[in-house]
């Protein structure tokens, strides 16, 4: 499984952490895919390609967790670039 | 067709086949999803379950419309991008991208290739085979268009991660 960067100093002082889930889609190239989430998130190739090929296999890869204001900005930036992407609470 | 980055920030789309203009100049106007449904909720997906009203609702009011924009803003960029292909009878075409348009053209590729194969309903495994069919339905070109845009969009990204 993809390591998933948690940041826990937000997660103490606002509650409940969120997770940032990218669903997998067919259309969507996996080099896209790696490319957006080195944009958006600052992730080394080999980390956007593990969290890209989760998508691929497991249907589905938890790219971020911290925050909710964060996580929805994440979520509206990975929608721009057309990504399946959606919020939910970390269990 | 062949793509390169040229030096001064730009890529080159060089010899392009009449058949490959022709494909290119369509991109536009397949990214209108004229309004179809379906076309609809694959661009504006929705981003939580349906548990959560207000954060939906904020979505559709404020997000959405920002999403809208940022695709049409694409998709004018890609137009006006196009408009300077050349078209000289009997010679392959060739057109210069700003480096700074290759996100404009990732997007609405991306656009294309999402309503195209939402429309024609094409399946995981049709959109994951790569041999030609032996007979072409309209169907089957729509496929070999969604492919052509696949292979525009993966030497864009070679382009500009040469950097």
């Amino acid at each position: 499984m993809a390591e998933t960067v948690v940041e826990t100093k937000v997660e103490t002082s606002l509650g409940t952490p969120w997770n940032v889930v990218v669903h997998d889609d067919p259309v969507n190239l996996m080099s896209y895919v790696t490319m957006v989430f080195q944009r958006v998130f600052g992730f080394s190739k080999p980390k956007a390609q593990q969290h890209m090929l989760e998508v691929h296999y497991k249907g589905r890869s938890i790219v971020w967790t911290g925050a909710r204001e964060r996580a929805e900005f994440y979520v509206q930036q990975l929608h721009g670039y057309l990504l399946l992407a959606t919020l939910e609470r970390a269990e | 067709m062949l793509i390169r980055r040229l030096k001064e920030d730009a890529i080159e789309l060089m010899d392009i086949e009449p058949i490959e203009a022709q494909l290119l100049r369509q991109v536009p106007g397949v990214c209108d999803s004229g309004g179809d449904n379906r076309s609809e909720a694959r661009l504006f997906s929705s981003p939580a379950d349906p548990s959560e009203g207000t954060f939906l609702s904020d979505w559709a009011e404020y997000v959405r419309p920002e999403l809208r924009h940022l695709f049409l803003s694409a998709r004018q960029t890609v137009k006006e991008d196009l408009e300077k292909l050349s078209n000289s009878p009997g010679r392959l075409g060739r057109l210069v991208l700003p480096r700074d348009h290759s996100d404009a053209w990732l997007n609405a590729l991306n656009q294309a290739r999402l309503i195209l194969a939402t429309k024609f309903n094409f399946s995981d495994r049709e959109l994951s085979m790569h041999e030609s069919p032996k007979w072409f339905s309209r169907r089957d070109l729509v496929l070999q268009q969604i492919n052509f845009y696949a292979e525009i969009q993966e030497r864009i990204i070679d382009a500009i991660e040469d950097e």
